[in-house]
Protein backbone atom coordinates (compact mmCIF):
# COMPACT_ATOMS: atom_id res chain seq x y z
CA UNK A 1 0.00 0.00 0.00
CA UNK A 2 1.80 3.11 -1.18
CA UNK A 3 1.33 6.35 0.69
CA UNK A 4 0.52 4.60 3.97
CA UNK A 5 2.58 5.78 6.95
CA UNK A 6 5.52 3.50 7.84
CA UNK A 7 3.95 2.99 11.25
CA UNK A 8 0.61 4.01 12.74
CA UNK A 9 -0.21 2.97 16.29
CA UNK A 10 -3.94 3.65 16.42
CA UNK A 11 -5.68 3.87 19.80
CA UNK A 12 -3.60 1.04 21.23
CA UNK A 13 -3.99 -0.01 24.86
CA UNK A 14 -2.41 -2.93 26.63
CA UNK A 15 -3.94 -3.93 29.91
CA UNK A 16 -2.62 -6.68 32.17
CA UNK A 17 -5.10 -7.63 34.89
CA UNK A 18 -4.29 -9.02 38.32
CA UNK A 19 -5.83 -12.40 37.52
CA UNK A 20 -8.77 -14.20 35.94
CA UNK A 21 -11.09 -13.30 38.83
CA UNK A 22 -9.65 -10.02 40.03
CA UNK A 23 -10.08 -7.86 36.91
CA UNK A 24 -8.36 -4.80 38.40
CA UNK A 25 -5.74 -3.58 35.92
CA UNK A 26 -2.21 -4.20 37.22
CA UNK A 27 -0.58 -2.54 34.22
CA UNK A 28 -1.85 -0.26 31.53
CA UNK A 29 -0.13 1.34 28.55
CA UNK A 30 -1.87 3.67 26.07
CA UNK A 31 -0.25 4.64 22.78
CA UNK A 32 -1.41 6.63 19.80
CA UNK A 33 1.09 7.95 17.27
CA UNK A 34 2.16 7.75 13.65
CA UNK A 35 5.37 7.93 11.65
CA UNK A 36 4.95 8.96 8.04
CA UNK A 37 8.57 8.60 6.93
CA UNK A 38 11.97 7.28 7.97
CA UNK A 39 13.32 8.42 11.31
CA UNK A 40 15.54 7.37 14.20
CA UNK A 41 13.53 7.46 17.41
CA UNK A 42 14.97 7.16 20.93
CA UNK A 43 12.83 5.43 23.57
CA UNK A 44 13.56 5.89 27.28
CA UNK A 45 11.69 5.05 30.43
CA UNK A 46 11.94 3.24 33.76
CA UNK A 47 12.12 -0.57 33.94
CA UNK A 48 8.66 -2.06 33.91
CA UNK A 49 7.07 1.02 32.31
CA UNK A 50 6.31 -0.90 29.13
CA UNK A 51 9.16 -0.23 26.66
CA UNK A 52 9.47 -3.88 25.66
CA UNK A 53 5.68 -4.33 25.65
CA UNK A 54 5.50 -1.40 23.20
CA UNK A 55 8.13 -3.03 20.95
CA UNK A 56 6.36 -6.40 21.14
CA UNK A 57 3.04 -4.86 20.09
CA UNK A 58 4.73 -3.15 17.12
CA UNK A 59 6.51 -6.39 16.13
CA UNK A 60 3.26 -8.36 16.36
CA UNK A 61 4.30 -10.70 19.17
CA UNK A 62 2.05 -9.18 21.86
CA UNK A 63 -1.60 -8.49 20.98
CA UNK A 64 -2.96 -5.11 22.15
CA UNK A 65 -6.09 -5.17 24.32
CA UNK A 66 -7.51 -2.40 22.14
CA UNK A 67 -6.58 -0.61 18.92
CA UNK A 68 -4.32 -1.71 16.06
CA UNK A 69 -0.78 -1.37 14.80
CA UNK A 70 -0.41 -0.63 11.09
CA UNK A 71 3.01 -1.15 9.47
CA UNK A 72 3.18 0.20 5.92
CA UNK A 73 -0.58 -0.25 5.62
CA UNK A 74 -0.71 -3.79 7.09
CA UNK A 75 -2.30 -4.59 10.44
CA UNK A 76 0.71 -6.47 11.84
CA UNK A 77 -1.47 -8.70 14.00
CA UNK A 78 -3.25 -9.97 10.89
CA UNK A 79 -0.04 -10.88 9.01
CA UNK A 80 1.31 -14.46 8.86
CA UNK A 81 3.45 -15.14 11.92
CA UNK A 82 6.63 -16.00 9.99
CA UNK A 83 6.30 -12.89 7.85
CA UNK A 84 5.71 -10.33 10.59
CA UNK A 85 9.44 -9.68 10.90
CA UNK A 86 9.45 -8.65 7.23
CA UNK A 87 7.48 -5.62 8.44
CA UNK A 88 8.78 -4.97 11.96
CA UNK A 89 11.72 -6.76 13.58
CA UNK A 90 12.50 -6.79 17.30
CA UNK A 91 16.22 -7.11 18.13
CA UNK A 92 16.56 -8.22 21.71
CA UNK A 93 20.15 -7.55 22.86
CA UNK A 94 22.37 -9.15 20.22
CA UNK A 95 19.69 -11.18 18.45
CA UNK A 96 15.93 -11.15 18.01
CA UNK A 97 13.51 -12.97 20.25
CA UNK A 98 10.37 -13.95 18.46
CA UNK A 99 7.83 -16.07 20.17
CA UNK A 100 4.37 -15.72 18.76
CA UNK A 101 1.32 -17.14 20.45
CA UNK A 102 -0.29 -18.67 17.40
CA UNK A 103 -3.99 -18.12 17.77
CA UNK A 104 -5.03 -18.33 14.14
CA UNK A 105 -3.99 -20.61 11.28
CA UNK A 106 -1.71 -19.00 8.70
CA UNK A 107 -4.21 -19.35 5.83
CA UNK A 108 -6.45 -16.85 7.58
CA UNK A 109 -3.62 -14.32 7.70
CA UNK A 110 -2.14 -11.97 5.10
CA UNK A 111 1.31 -11.99 3.47
CA UNK A 112 3.71 -9.23 4.54
CA UNK A 113 4.55 -8.04 1.04
CA UNK A 114 8.09 -7.11 2.03
CA UNK A 115 11.49 -8.90 1.93
CA UNK A 116 13.40 -6.73 4.34
CA UNK A 117 12.00 -5.27 7.58
CA UNK A 118 10.54 -1.75 7.42
CA UNK A 119 10.54 -1.04 11.17
CA UNK A 120 13.66 -1.97 13.19
CA UNK A 121 13.24 -2.12 16.97
CA UNK A 122 16.52 -2.23 18.89
CA UNK A 123 15.77 -3.23 22.47
CA UNK A 124 18.61 -2.28 24.84
CA UNK A 125 21.47 -2.84 22.37
CA UNK A 126 24.76 -3.43 24.16
CA UNK A 127 26.77 -0.26 23.80
CA UNK A 128 30.27 -0.87 25.08
CA UNK A 129 32.72 2.00 24.59
CA UNK A 130 35.74 -0.25 24.96
CA UNK A 131 35.48 -2.25 21.78
CA UNK A 132 34.52 0.37 19.21
CA UNK A 133 31.50 -1.48 17.80
CA UNK A 134 29.25 1.45 18.77
CA UNK A 135 30.54 3.46 15.82
CA UNK A 136 29.52 0.72 13.37
CA UNK A 137 26.15 0.31 15.08
CA UNK A 138 25.39 4.03 14.81
CA UNK A 139 26.39 4.04 11.14
CA UNK A 140 24.11 1.06 10.58
CA UNK A 141 21.15 2.92 12.15
CA UNK A 142 21.86 5.86 9.83
CA UNK A 143 22.10 3.54 6.82
CA UNK A 144 18.71 1.96 7.63
CA UNK A 145 17.20 5.43 7.89
CA UNK A 146 18.76 6.54 4.59
CA UNK A 147 17.20 3.46 2.97
CA UNK A 148 13.76 4.58 4.10
CA UNK A 149 13.43 2.47 7.28
CA UNK A 150 12.05 3.47 10.64
CA UNK A 151 14.46 2.81 13.52
CA UNK A 152 13.67 2.70 17.25
CA UNK A 153 16.40 2.52 19.87
CA UNK A 154 15.25 1.69 23.36
CA UNK A 155 17.83 2.42 26.01
CA UNK A 156 17.88 2.57 29.76
CA UNK A 157 20.79 5.00 30.24
CA UNK A 158 23.27 3.97 32.92
CA UNK A 159 26.23 6.12 31.85
CA UNK A 160 26.59 9.68 30.47
CA UNK A 161 27.83 8.11 27.22
CA UNK A 162 24.41 6.51 26.65
CA UNK A 163 22.77 9.93 26.64
CA UNK A 164 25.48 11.34 24.39
CA UNK A 165 24.88 8.71 21.78
CA UNK A 166 21.08 9.05 21.93
CA UNK A 167 21.54 12.80 21.43
CA UNK A 168 23.89 12.15 18.51
CA UNK A 169 21.76 9.61 16.67
CA UNK A 170 18.05 10.23 17.45
CA UNK A 171 15.85 12.81 15.79
CA UNK A 172 12.87 12.36 18.07
CA UNK A 173 12.21 10.84 21.46
CA UNK A 174 9.57 8.94 23.35
CA UNK A 175 9.25 8.72 27.09
CA UNK A 176 7.44 5.61 28.33
CA UNK A 177 6.14 6.13 31.86
CA UNK A 178 3.00 6.60 33.91
CA UNK A 179 1.02 4.36 31.54
CA UNK A 180 1.59 6.50 28.44
CA UNK A 181 4.07 7.06 25.64
CA UNK A 182 4.83 10.76 25.22
CA UNK A 183 6.62 12.20 22.19
CA UNK A 184 9.34 14.87 22.42
CA UNK A 185 10.55 16.84 19.42
CA UNK A 186 14.22 16.80 20.43
CA UNK A 187 16.78 15.79 23.02
CA UNK A 188 16.62 19.05 25.00
CA UNK A 189 12.88 18.84 25.49
CA UNK A 190 12.92 15.24 26.78
CA UNK A 191 15.76 15.86 29.22
CA UNK A 192 14.00 18.93 30.59
CA UNK A 193 10.67 17.12 31.24
CA UNK A 194 10.29 16.70 35.02
CA UNK A 195 9.46 12.96 35.04
CA UNK A 196 12.29 12.22 32.60
CA UNK A 197 14.68 14.18 34.84
CA UNK A 198 13.55 12.20 37.88
CA UNK A 199 14.09 8.99 35.93
CA UNK A 200 17.56 10.01 34.73
CA UNK A 201 18.62 11.16 38.20
CA UNK A 202 22.27 12.16 38.26
CA UNK A 203 22.62 11.53 34.53
CA UNK A 204 20.23 14.40 33.67
CA UNK A 205 22.26 17.12 31.92
CA UNK B 1 38.29 -10.17 -9.20
CA UNK B 2 36.20 -11.73 -6.46
CA UNK B 3 37.13 -15.37 -5.93
CA UNK B 4 34.22 -15.91 -3.58
CA UNK B 5 30.95 -14.06 -3.27
CA UNK B 6 27.90 -14.31 -1.07
CA UNK B 7 24.82 -12.56 -2.36
CA UNK B 8 21.94 -11.59 -0.02
CA UNK B 9 22.04 -14.65 2.23
CA UNK B 10 18.98 -15.11 4.40
CA UNK B 11 18.62 -17.84 7.00
CA UNK B 12 16.21 -18.42 9.86
CA UNK B 13 16.10 -20.96 12.65
CA UNK B 14 12.41 -21.28 13.49
CA UNK B 15 11.02 -17.86 14.37
CA UNK B 16 14.46 -16.32 14.56
CA UNK B 17 16.30 -14.60 11.72
CA UNK B 18 19.98 -15.51 11.98
CA UNK B 19 21.24 -14.07 8.69
CA UNK B 20 19.61 -11.10 7.02
CA UNK B 21 20.66 -10.04 3.50
CA UNK B 22 24.32 -10.88 4.05
CA UNK B 23 26.47 -10.01 1.04
CA UNK B 24 30.24 -10.54 1.10
CA UNK B 25 33.02 -10.58 -1.47
CA UNK B 26 36.54 -11.98 -1.10
CA UNK B 27 39.20 -10.98 -3.63
CA UNK B 28 41.87 -13.37 -4.96
CA UNK B 29 45.13 -13.18 -3.01
CA UNK B 30 43.68 -10.92 -0.30
CA UNK B 31 43.06 -11.47 3.36
CA UNK B 32 39.47 -10.62 4.25
CA UNK B 33 38.18 -10.40 7.78
CA UNK B 34 34.75 -10.97 9.26
CA UNK B 35 34.34 -9.60 12.74
CA UNK B 36 31.53 -9.00 15.18
CA UNK B 37 30.60 -9.33 18.83
CA UNK B 38 29.74 -12.71 20.35
CA UNK B 39 26.42 -14.05 19.12
CA UNK B 40 26.43 -11.77 16.08
CA UNK B 41 26.12 -14.65 13.60
CA UNK B 42 29.75 -14.97 12.44
CA UNK B 43 30.05 -18.74 12.72
CA UNK B 44 26.55 -19.29 11.30
CA UNK B 45 27.60 -17.18 8.34
CA UNK B 46 30.77 -19.26 7.96
CA UNK B 47 28.69 -22.42 8.08
CA UNK B 48 26.58 -21.19 5.17
CA UNK B 49 29.64 -20.15 3.16
CA UNK B 50 31.24 -23.59 3.61
CA UNK B 51 28.08 -25.61 2.94
CA UNK B 52 27.28 -26.75 6.49
CA UNK B 53 23.95 -24.88 6.38
CA UNK B 54 21.81 -24.16 3.35
CA UNK B 55 20.50 -20.58 3.20
CA UNK B 56 16.74 -20.00 2.84
CA UNK B 57 17.49 -17.38 0.20
CA UNK B 58 20.58 -16.00 -1.52
CA UNK B 59 23.56 -17.41 -3.40
CA UNK B 60 27.16 -18.38 -2.80
CA UNK B 61 29.55 -18.14 -5.77
CA UNK B 62 33.07 -19.58 -5.96
CA UNK B 63 35.26 -18.96 -9.00
CA UNK B 64 32.15 -17.84 -10.86
CA UNK B 65 30.17 -21.04 -10.14
CA UNK B 66 27.03 -21.14 -7.97
CA UNK B 67 27.82 -23.48 -5.06
CA UNK B 68 24.75 -22.68 -2.94
CA UNK B 69 23.45 -25.76 -1.15
CA UNK B 70 26.36 -28.04 -2.13
CA UNK B 71 27.67 -30.37 0.57
CA UNK B 72 30.72 -29.36 2.65
CA UNK B 73 32.64 -32.22 1.00
CA UNK B 74 31.78 -31.02 -2.52
CA UNK B 75 32.76 -27.47 -1.57
CA UNK B 76 36.04 -28.67 -0.04
CA UNK B 77 36.87 -30.55 -3.25
CA UNK B 78 36.58 -27.32 -5.21
CA UNK B 79 39.53 -25.97 -3.23
CA UNK B 80 38.07 -24.43 -0.09
CA UNK B 81 39.62 -25.45 3.23
CA UNK B 82 38.47 -24.38 6.67
CA UNK B 83 39.68 -24.58 10.21
CA UNK B 84 37.24 -24.90 13.08
CA UNK B 85 36.96 -23.18 16.43
CA UNK B 86 37.18 -26.65 17.94
CA UNK B 87 40.23 -28.30 16.46
CA UNK B 88 40.03 -31.43 14.34
CA UNK B 89 43.28 -33.34 14.58
CA UNK B 90 44.28 -36.98 14.89
CA UNK B 91 45.68 -36.84 18.40
CA UNK B 92 47.33 -40.27 18.36
CA UNK B 93 49.19 -39.54 15.14
CA UNK B 94 52.38 -37.55 14.75
CA UNK B 95 52.45 -33.99 13.52
CA UNK B 96 53.97 -35.21 10.25
CA UNK B 97 51.27 -37.87 9.84
CA UNK B 98 48.46 -35.38 10.38
CA UNK B 99 49.75 -33.34 7.45
CA UNK B 100 50.73 -36.32 5.28
CA UNK B 101 47.21 -37.79 5.52
CA UNK B 102 45.74 -34.52 4.32
CA UNK B 103 47.88 -34.35 1.16
CA UNK B 104 45.73 -35.04 -1.91
CA UNK B 105 48.29 -37.54 -3.29
CA UNK B 106 48.01 -39.62 -0.11
CA UNK B 107 44.24 -39.45 -0.06
CA UNK B 108 44.02 -40.77 -3.61
CA UNK B 109 45.78 -43.98 -2.58
CA UNK B 110 42.96 -45.09 -0.35
CA UNK B 111 43.92 -47.79 2.16
CA UNK B 112 47.24 -47.89 4.02
CA UNK B 113 47.58 -44.14 3.75
CA UNK B 114 50.57 -43.77 5.98
CA UNK B 115 52.65 -46.68 4.74
CA UNK B 116 52.52 -45.08 1.32
CA UNK B 117 53.26 -41.62 2.62
CA UNK B 118 56.42 -42.73 4.41
CA UNK B 119 57.58 -44.73 1.38
CA UNK B 120 57.48 -41.85 -1.03
CA UNK B 121 60.20 -39.23 -0.64
CA UNK B 122 58.24 -36.58 -2.57
CA UNK B 123 55.32 -36.81 -0.14
CA UNK B 124 57.59 -36.75 2.89
CA UNK B 125 59.36 -33.70 1.54
CA UNK B 126 56.11 -31.92 0.83
CA UNK B 127 54.68 -32.58 4.29
CA UNK B 128 57.89 -31.28 5.86
CA UNK B 129 57.82 -28.19 3.69
CA UNK B 130 54.30 -27.38 4.89
CA UNK B 131 55.34 -27.96 8.49
CA UNK B 132 58.28 -25.58 7.99
CA UNK B 133 55.88 -22.96 6.63
CA UNK B 134 53.81 -23.04 9.81
CA UNK B 135 56.89 -23.25 12.04
CA UNK B 136 56.41 -26.86 13.16
CA UNK B 137 59.41 -28.38 11.30
CA UNK B 138 61.09 -29.41 14.54
CA UNK B 139 57.91 -30.98 15.90
CA UNK B 140 57.29 -33.40 13.00
CA UNK B 141 57.76 -36.59 15.01
CA UNK B 142 55.87 -35.52 18.14
CA UNK B 143 52.39 -36.80 18.81
CA UNK B 144 49.74 -34.21 17.94
CA UNK B 145 48.30 -34.40 21.44
CA UNK B 146 51.68 -33.39 22.91
CA UNK B 147 51.53 -29.97 21.25
CA UNK B 148 50.67 -26.89 23.26
CA UNK B 149 47.52 -25.05 22.24
CA UNK B 150 49.14 -22.46 19.96
CA UNK B 151 51.05 -25.12 18.03
CA UNK B 152 47.88 -27.19 17.64
CA UNK B 153 46.37 -24.17 15.90
CA UNK B 154 49.39 -23.97 13.62
CA UNK B 155 49.07 -27.70 12.88
CA UNK B 156 45.42 -27.29 12.04
CA UNK B 157 46.37 -24.59 9.54
CA UNK B 158 49.06 -26.93 8.13
CA UNK B 159 46.41 -29.63 7.64
CA UNK B 160 44.19 -27.13 5.84
CA UNK B 161 47.12 -26.03 3.64
CA UNK B 162 47.96 -29.64 2.75
CA UNK B 163 44.84 -29.83 0.60
CA UNK B 164 46.32 -26.94 -1.48
CA UNK B 165 43.23 -24.78 -1.17
CA UNK B 166 42.48 -21.78 -3.35
CA UNK B 167 40.65 -20.32 -0.39
CA UNK B 168 41.40 -20.82 3.28
CA UNK B 169 38.77 -20.05 5.93
CA UNK B 170 40.00 -19.63 9.52
CA UNK B 171 37.35 -19.63 12.23
CA UNK B 172 38.47 -17.65 15.32
CA UNK B 173 42.10 -18.71 15.05
CA UNK B 174 43.09 -16.76 18.18
CA UNK B 175 40.42 -18.39 20.38
CA UNK B 176 42.02 -19.65 23.57
CA UNK B 177 45.46 -18.19 22.77
CA UNK B 178 47.39 -15.87 25.07
CA UNK B 179 48.94 -12.68 23.71
CA UNK B 180 52.17 -14.50 22.91
CA UNK B 181 50.43 -17.27 21.00
CA UNK B 182 48.34 -14.69 19.23
CA UNK B 183 51.39 -12.77 18.04
CA UNK B 184 52.97 -15.96 16.69
CA UNK B 185 49.75 -16.88 14.91
CA UNK B 186 49.52 -13.38 13.41
CA UNK B 187 53.08 -13.85 12.13
CA UNK B 188 52.11 -17.18 10.54
CA UNK B 189 48.98 -15.78 8.89
CA UNK B 190 51.03 -12.84 7.60
CA UNK B 191 53.49 -15.27 5.97
CA UNK B 192 50.63 -17.14 4.27
CA UNK B 193 49.07 -13.96 3.00
CA UNK B 194 49.53 -13.58 -0.74
CA UNK B 195 50.18 -17.32 -1.22
CA UNK B 196 46.52 -18.22 -0.70
CA UNK B 197 43.29 -16.26 -0.44
CA UNK B 198 42.36 -16.13 3.24
CA UNK B 199 39.17 -15.30 5.13
CA UNK B 200 39.47 -14.93 8.90
CA UNK B 201 36.56 -14.79 11.32
CA UNK B 202 37.62 -13.13 14.50
CA UNK B 203 36.17 -11.11 17.33
CA UNK B 204 39.64 -9.87 18.23
CA UNK B 205 39.59 -6.51 16.39
CA UNK B 206 43.25 -5.74 16.98
CA UNK B 207 44.35 -9.02 15.38
CA UNK B 208 42.24 -8.40 12.28
CA UNK B 209 43.07 -4.73 11.94
CA UNK B 210 46.76 -5.65 11.78
CA UNK B 211 46.33 -8.28 9.05
CA UNK B 212 43.27 -7.80 6.87
CA UNK B 213 42.98 -5.99 3.56
CA UNK B 214 39.28 -5.48 4.13
CA UNK B 215 36.85 -6.23 6.92
CA UNK B 216 33.11 -6.86 7.12
CA UNK B 217 31.52 -6.18 10.50
CA UNK B 218 28.61 -8.50 11.33
CA UNK B 219 26.04 -7.79 14.02
CA UNK B 220 22.40 -8.84 14.38
CA UNK B 221 23.03 -11.32 11.57
CA UNK B 222 23.71 -8.47 9.12
CA UNK B 223 26.73 -6.75 7.62
CA UNK B 224 26.64 -3.45 9.50
CA UNK B 225 29.93 -2.04 8.20
CA UNK B 226 32.55 -2.82 5.56
CA UNK B 227 35.87 -1.26 4.59
CA UNK B 228 39.63 -1.34 4.89
CA UNK B 229 41.07 -1.27 8.41
CA UNK B 230 42.00 2.40 7.82
CA UNK B 231 38.45 3.27 6.75
CA UNK B 232 36.92 1.49 9.74
CA UNK B 233 39.42 3.10 12.09
CA UNK B 234 38.41 6.56 10.86
CA UNK B 235 35.06 6.16 12.67
CA UNK B 236 35.16 8.58 15.63
CA UNK B 237 33.72 6.01 18.07
CA UNK B 238 36.36 3.49 17.03
CA UNK B 239 39.07 6.14 17.46
CA UNK B 240 37.93 6.75 21.01
CA UNK B 241 37.73 3.06 21.93
CA UNK B 242 40.56 0.94 23.26
CA UNK B 243 41.18 -0.18 19.71
CA UNK B 244 41.69 3.38 18.50
CA UNK B 245 44.14 4.01 21.31
CA UNK B 246 46.18 1.01 20.19
CA UNK B 247 46.53 2.39 16.69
Amino acid sequence: MTGAPLLAIEGVSKIYRRGPFDRTPAFRLDVDCRFDGPEIVGVMGPNGAGKTTLFEMIAGSNVPSEGRVMVAGHDIHRVRYRERDRLAIHYHQSYQVRRFSRTRPNFMLEPAGSDYPIVHLFDEPQFNTQDGYIGFMLDFFRKLRSEGRLVFICLHPTAPMHLELLEEICERFFFVGGGTVRPFADFDSIVSAPDARTYLGELAP
Amino acid sequence: MALFEAHKLHLRFGDRVVLEEVSLSFETGKLSGIMGPNGAGKTTCFNVLTGHYKPDRGHVLFDGADITGRSPQAIARLGIARSFQLMNLFDEFTVFENVAIALPQTRKRGRDLLGQAYAEPALVAEAHEILDTVGLGARADDNAKALPYGERRALEIAVALASKPKLLFLDEPTAGLGSDGRDRLAELVRRLKGQVTIVVIEHDMEFLFGLADDISVIHWGQVIAHGSPAELRANPWVKNSNLGKLA
